[in-house]
């Protein structure tokens, strides 16, 4: 099975590559540096070359927009990642630029996807996107001097560039670096900056970007307003802003305005060890941990060339699934939250989901950090008892009965709601060109009839082996986004199913013996799985040290808030809110 | 002539102080009810089974800061909360709680008074409670709030004629606009429930939406407002609406009780009329708590398709009820 599909997409991406590097003779090569793949483009034709890339041959989904930069080489490499929507492996773009002045041309009108991950780039590495429309920082304030991905910049208290620090280890006292730096004094202010004289700067250019239109102006005189709505506010699940142009109640224009819990997450990736970084990895989207593990390990695993147990992988594509659920019913509940529910609904939801935390606390120690997967591996294996019964019989109990019961709960109760579907039907809809337009992943893809999902289009660890389907909508407003996940539920129990009866009774789960520091050859590697909430990506880039060069974790919340203020246009305050909900953000894996 | 004075004010201070119980157990109940209906437990430290806790919230909003936002209309700020709240308990003078009674000596009628218009008298009070909300929209120098308040008196307008047209049936059928006299015509007939259905239908759902209760709350619509209207109220002015709303609640509950219900009718009555208050007020808690039900089941309705429903279905709805209970009148008899 799995040689003949590896042998059915093999000729795709050798066409590619035949096609791309004749087409654009001496202007796109391979990359042929120990590790790496894919094509080098020259900077002002990478616009071409994307449309031919997309156009001729088919790879119409953007997946990721990053940088790394290559001091020592003194250039800035700007990575793209994109695939077919139909299947296969994707293939990767660089662009190399000067550190000094790196300018590459904009890929917005080919891939609007593309939008806040350039802002990001730029935001972070200070790659100027040529004819970007909207080129401002995305996660650091418009003020901020400098930027904090590239390899010399240095934070305040900064003390090594890699961990751990001498400070701490392996002397073992803890001597903090605030003692050697009070405030103050390695602070670098930008030149012309005086502290005692600085205001802040206000948003009075962000608000006069936005469309205000009178819809009735020729009769009676309107004003729009601007409402902030965040990002303190109990609607948008975290400190998360929309600053929206109101025409009455109706909206002429939203920008979404993020980075409020932004923590510089890939620098202190790229501070950390390999295996430092893993229970990092939870802190993303706090609400599938799991999965979050199992494609940071998919990543370096794929650099090691590491195996992983049979019984391990089973193991991992139940707790992947079981965070689907999880997640899922976490979506639906708070989805009915917004739209005025008085909690009911989302407790009922958390009721069920409760179970499921209790299989990961057992296994994994933790209900939320898991913590749980290894590069080869994972942690620990099954605890002998839960809740004071077997525990392969009480998971097993679990997704035979409790959740599939849980399940029809929630799909009875709210499905044929009448106020549920005329909130929800016909709301917030995403055609289908645009959903692969704009890079959207997960249920909000497939709820516009997009059949794609990682874990078919290419499939990861072992879910190759069983039976299940991807669902799909085909209006893709929100009622379809939340009975995609119904369906999917639906479908993770199924798999979750296959798995208590296929996997094997006794076996390893870790293969090589534990360690704190794992040899990583150097090379990039892109590992990806379909998180609940889309397509979840790492770019690691390793040199062979303790440390990966660089980590970028592509966030399906993050790219999939590029579409929202074109979602909400044209709807009311109150269905803004609902559509953000049936997006389904975690903020942790939106700023980062 | 003193005596009738100090009956008035005996009974006016009973059922001020009654209400304002009401009040603070009936958000209890509803936090206990909402705990029952999600598989929580709900307030439970404060006394045996967390029945201090109303007393605990009211002395910690006593306690809080009241906070003044820097642009607001002084005088109107402070004025909203009152306009809100006095309306609420000052509807409930011309519900009758019960038959006369014989107290030391004494012909007394449960309630405080019977006014022959009292029902215009419902309708004209209840429409001023609409202006605290919006004067506190407007006052407080918030978008939110603002937002609120238009909403509130767009829906108050427009729910506030279906409500109106569904007290029309009753008038009818009893002839009066005197509630003790509502309640005494359907001793003789029955409920007016059963002449009335669609009446009292409109009459409830209309009584929800002005009361912006779940599934109407939208001048509050946490999600969409954070918390409209009165987003920028603390301390005892935030009490006060949420007294205010949570009386009215009581208040409504009250008059459909007698409208449509038979009021403080039932069994042995007229042998025992001091039962006519029990059955009165079980009547009215089966009210509060459909009303508390119906927030916990129900999710919201967007503000146009509110308005569409108002004036699209119920209002007609409740034209078309006024028609034909005014033909079969004419007609029957």
């Amino acid at each position: 099975m799995s040689d003949k599909d590896s042998l059915d997409n093999m000729p795709v991406n050798e066409v590619a590559s035949d096609s791309l590097v004749a087409r654009f003779d001496g202007e796109v090569r391979s990359d042929t540096r120990e590790g790496y793949e894919g094509y080098i483009v020259d900077a002002n034709m990478l616009p071409e070359v994307a449309s031919v890339l997309r156009d001729d041959l088919g790879y119409d989904y953007l997946s990721s927009v990053t940088g790394v930069d290559y001091i020592d080489d003194n250039h800035i490499e700007v990575v793209y990642h994109a695939d077919q929507t139909t299947g296969g492996k994707g293939i990767n773009l660089k662009v190399q630029l000067d550190r000094e002045n790196p300018i590459v041309p904009t890929l917005v009108p080919i891939y609007p996807g593309a939008d806040f991950q350039e802002r990001e780039v730029f935001d972070m590495y200070g790659v100027k996107f040529d004819g970007h429309p909207n080129l401002r920082r995305i996660l650091m304030w418009d003020g901020f001097h400098g930027y904090p991905l590239r390899k010399d910049w240095k934070e305040a208290y900064y003390e090594e560039d890699i961990k751990p620090f001498d400070s701490r280890w392996p002397g073992g006292g803890v001597k903090r670096s605030e003692a050697d730096n009070p405030y103050g004094k390695n602070v670098n202010y930008p030149p012309g900056f005086d502290i005692n004289n600085w205001t802040p700067e206000t948003d009075d250019s962000l608000y006069e970007s936005l469309e205000k239109t009178n819809s009735n102006g020729k009769s009676l005189h309107t004003d729009s307003i601007v409402v902030n709505i965040g990002p303190q506010h109990p609607s948008t699940h975290g400190v998360f802003r929309m600053v929206v142009a109101l025409d009455g109640e109706t909206i002429t224009d939203l920008q979404p305005v993020m980075g409020y819990l932004h923590r510089n997450h890939e620098k202190i990736g790229e501070r950390n060890t390999f295996l430092q970084n893993m229970p990092y990895t939870d802190r993303l989207d706090y609400l599938c941990s799991m999965s979050n593990n199992l494609g940071y390990a998919l990543a370096v695993e794929q650099l090691m060339g590491a195996d992983v147990p049979e019984r391990a992988q089973y193991i991992r594509v139940l707790m992947a699934e079981l965070t689907r659920i999880s997640n899922h019913m976490w979506a639906i509940g708070f989805l009915l939250n917004d739209l005025g529910a008085f909690q009911t609904p989302a407790l009922y939801a958390i009721r069920a989901r409760e179970l499921i935390l209790d299989v990961f606390e057992a296994t994994a120690g933790s209900r939320m950090m898991c913590n749980y997967m290894r590069f080869g591996g994972l942690a620990r294996d099954f605890p002998d008892t839960l809740r004071g019964e077997d525990t392969v019989k009480f998971i097993t109990d679990l997704v035979d009965n409790t959740l599939p019961k849980a399940i029809d709960e929630l799909d009875h109760f709210l499905t044929a709601n009448e106020i549920v579907r005329s909130r929800c039907i016909g709301v917030g809809v995403l055609p289908p060109d645009k959903a692969i337009a704009y890079s959207t992943g997960g249920p909000l893809l497939r709820a516009s009839g997009v059949s794609y999902d990682l874990r078919t289009a290419d499939p990861y660890s072992i879910y190759d082996r069983f039976d299940f389907n991807i669902c799909t909508r085909s209006n893709g407003d929100v009622y379809d986004r939340y009975l995609v996940r119904v369906d999917e539920m639906r479908e993770s129990t199924r798999i979750c199913q296959q798995v208590m009866r296929d996997i094997p009774a006794e076996g390893e789960i870790f293969s090589g013996k534990p360690q704190y520091s794992v040899k990583v050859p150097a090379g990039e590697s892109y590992g990806r799985v379909e998180n609940p909430k889309g397509e979840l990506g790492y770019y690691v880039v390793s040199t062979g040290k303790a440390n990966p060069y660089r980590y970028h974790v592509r966030a399906p919340s993050f790219v999939n808030l590029t579409v929202l203020g074109e979602l909400c246009k044209g709807h009311k305050v109150a269905d803004a809110v609902v559509i953000l909900g049936s997006i389904d953000i975690v903020l942790g894996e939106v700023d980062r | 002539m003193i005596g009738i004075v100090i009956e008035a004010l005996i009974k006016s201070a009973l059922i001020a102080f009654v209400l304002l119980t009401a009040f603070a157990y009936l958000t209890f109940a509803e936090r206990k009810i909402a705990a029952l209906m999600q598989v929580r437990k709900g307030p439970n430290r404060v006394g045996p089974w967390g029945l201090l806790q109303p007393a605990a919230d009211g002395i910690k909003l006593i306690f809080k800061e009241e906070v003044m936002p820097a642009g607001a209309d002084k005088v109107l700020f402070f004025l909203a909360p009152i306009l809100t709240m006095i309306p609420a308990i000052v509807i409930v003078a011309v519900i009758p709680l019960g038959p006369d009674v014989e107290l030391f000596g004494r012909t007394i009628r449960l309630g405080i008074t019977d006014l022959n218009v009292g029902l215009l008298y419902i309708l004209a009070i209840a429409s001023v409670a609409v202006y605290g909300i919006v004067l506190a929209g407007w006052s407080s120098a918030n978008k939110y709030a603002l937002l609120g308040g238009l909403r509130a008196s767009a829906q108050m307008i427009s729910y506030e004629i279906a409500l109106g047209l569904s007290i029309i049936g009753p008038i009818m059928l009893a002839g009066t606009l005197s509630l003790q006299g509502i309640v005494q015509a359907q001793q003789s007939s029955t409920w007016y429930v059963l002449w009335q259905p669609l009446g009292a239908m409109i009459f409830l759902i209309a009584g929800l939406a002005e009361l912006n209760r779940a599934p109407f709350d939208m001048p509050e619509a946490e999600q969409e407002l954070t918390a409209g209207y009165f987003t920028e109220y603390s301390g005892m002015k935030f009490s006060l609406f949420f007294m205010g709303e949570y009386i009215k609640m009581v208040a409504v509950s009250a008059i459909a009780t007698t409208l449509f219900f038979g009021g403080y009718l039932g069994p042995f009555v007229d042998k025992l009329p001091w039962l006519g208050i029990l059955y009165f007020a079980i009547k009215t808690v089966g009210f509060l708590f459909l009303m508390i039900w119906i927030r916990l089941t129900l999710p919201r309705l967007r503000y146009d398709q509110l308005m569409a429903f108002g004036w699209k279905v119920l209002l007609p709805l409740a034209l078309f009820n006024v028609v034909i209970t005014a033909v079969v009148i004419v007609f029957v008899g």
